[in-house]
């Protein structure tokens, strides 16, 4: 039994998103004053081979700035990003769930500032618990974890966090310092052909960005910020917190896990963090809803 | 010594048992917090709670969990002050069915774990999926129609401000 209890101390925590260390933000904030103005790439010949290393700086346009994405451009990043995710990992062949939870997160994705995107929420084929966010507007959830979800509020709670990401441009933030770090490397004003290809100098490979982690006080941040438009989209507050406990529940030794714990902080402190951002601010929301009737449950 | 054979087989089985995870619901106070007779902030107070006690949960309803401490205390306590942790369920469990199938130590790969989990290597390598992206844009749903569905459940929108970060915890950790 004190075995059992103990193993049940290393029990962990929470949702993903894709990004890099702390060390790296850093370092990423002391270049960026000597790396502006747009350095990032000129076209040249297509179909020349990606550079090895060793590059001279280029002198042309810059092709791709990351300095100030529009937001067409912003969009173009996520839609690489969510398109390599999804080459890991298919979206779930269940046109009514795909579709149940674009509903869900357009209505949670309206009461943000950013409601003009063009979201896209979609759940993959992975057993993993996890879920991601790409900028532009694209969230994907796995199979794994909304398996364990039990009414609609925590679906909301899940995506809301994912939003607040995007909102907040969290990976971003963390993508314009790996850029940074990568002229820093010396890639930066070799020739590379199309925007493309630029494109995927900036991601990296595949979708290893995914693989990354944010800095914990983004995933705090989206956190408080998950449980607001939860609120604000008229469900019970505590979607978020449930899954974040269900979650917690999980052994840190299991591989469906290992990622999301990679690259989160563990699920106790996340719950410790927002019980003191909550506070008594709740008390006063009344009439939230579960809706665990309409909630649409994975066939079997 | 019978006796503890017996007890430590119903011990190792009862993890094993599906649905009888539910039964004994258990969890651990995050902090201390007082319980109080009703689930609301203003209710009178019937105890209180350490940080890392032990807590048998009888009950949720909404932010709060009525709970039962070893010392026969009892009421409610806001969910976040309490980690919730079945008894049986996640890791111990886990163990014990790696014990009991063998594929502790072994070396005997079993292919029953089934899924691989997402691992670094698997999406460094990941390509580009042109079909599957323009699938996902056909899910996608305009304002308007996240606003229908909201209606149709009885959903609407409140207005409430972004929570603040902590006091005294500015910036990066």
């Amino acid at each position: 039994m004190k075995h059992l209890r103990m193993l049940g101390f290393l029990l962990g925590l929470l949702l993903a998103v894709c990004v890099l260390p702390a060390e790296a933000l850093d370092l990423g904030e002391t270049l960026k004053g000597v790396v502006t103005g747009g350095t990032a790439v000129t076209t040249g010949k297509t179909g020349e081979a990606p550079p090895k290393a060793e590059a001279v700086p280029g002198e042309g346009q810059p092709a791709f700035s990351l300095k100030s994405p529009s937001q067409e451009q912003e969009i173009e990043i996520g839609r690489e990003i969510a398109g390599n995710l999804l080459g890991a990992a298919p979206l779930v062949g269940d046109a009514a769930l795909q579709t149940y939870v674009n509903q869900v997160g357009r209505w949670v994705a309206n009461q943000s500032e950013r409601a003009d995107l063009p979201w896209r929420f979609g759940v993959i084929e992975s057993e993993d618990i996890n879920a991601f966010a790409a900028p532009g507007g694209y969230v994907l959830v796995t199979r794994g974890l909304y398996r364990r979800l039990e009414n609609e509020a925590q679906l909301a709670g899940v995506l809301s966090h994912e939003i607040a990401h995007v909102v907040r441009s969290h990976h971003l933030k963390i993508l314009k310092q790996s850029q940074l770090l990568d002229i820093g490397a010396g890639w930066v004003g070799k020739r590379v052909g199309t925007d493309r290809e630029i494109l995927r100098k900036v991601i990296g490979s595949g979708a290893e960005i995914c693989a990354r982690g944010l800095d914990r006080s983004a995933e705090f941040e989206a956190d408080r910020m998950g449980v607001a438009l939860t609120v604000r989209a008229g469900y019970e507050p505590y979607g978020l917190p449930e899954v974040l406990q269900t979650i917690g529940q999980t052994g840190r030794d299991e591989s469906r896990v290992a990622l999301l714990f990679k690259t989160h902080p563990h699920p106790d402190d996340r719950l410790v963090e927002l019980d003191e951002a909550i506070g008594n601010r709740l008390d006063a929301v009344r009439g939230g809803k579960t809706l665990g009737n309409r909630f649409y449950r994975l066939k079997p | 010594m019978k006796i503890h054979a017996i007890l430590l087989a119903v011990l190792l089985a009862v993890p094993l048992l599906p649905g009888m995870t539910r039964a004994a619901e258990t969890g651990q106070a995050l902090k201390a917090d007082v319980l109080r007779s009703t689930p609301y902030s203003d209710a009178r107070t019937t105890g209180a709670i350490v940080r890392g006690e032990t807590l048998q949960i009888l009950a949720k309803k909404g932010a709060w969990l009525n709970v039962k401490t070893a010392k026969r205390a009892s009421g409610w306590v806001r969910l976040l002050s309490v980690r919730r942790g079945t008894a049986g369920s996640g890791s111990p469990a886990r163990g014990v069915l790696d014990v009991a199938s063998g594929r502790a130590g072994t070396g005997r790969i079993v292919a029953t774990t089934g899924v691989r989990g997402l691992n670094e290597e698997e999406l460094k390598g990941a390509q580009y999926n042109a079909a599957e992206v323009k699938t996902l844009d056909g899910y996608a749903q305009t304002p308007k129609q996240g606003e229908q569905f909201a209606r149709r459940g009885g959903l609407r929108a409140v207005k409430f401000a972004y929570l603040p970060e902590p006091r005294g915890k500015g910036g990066r950790r």
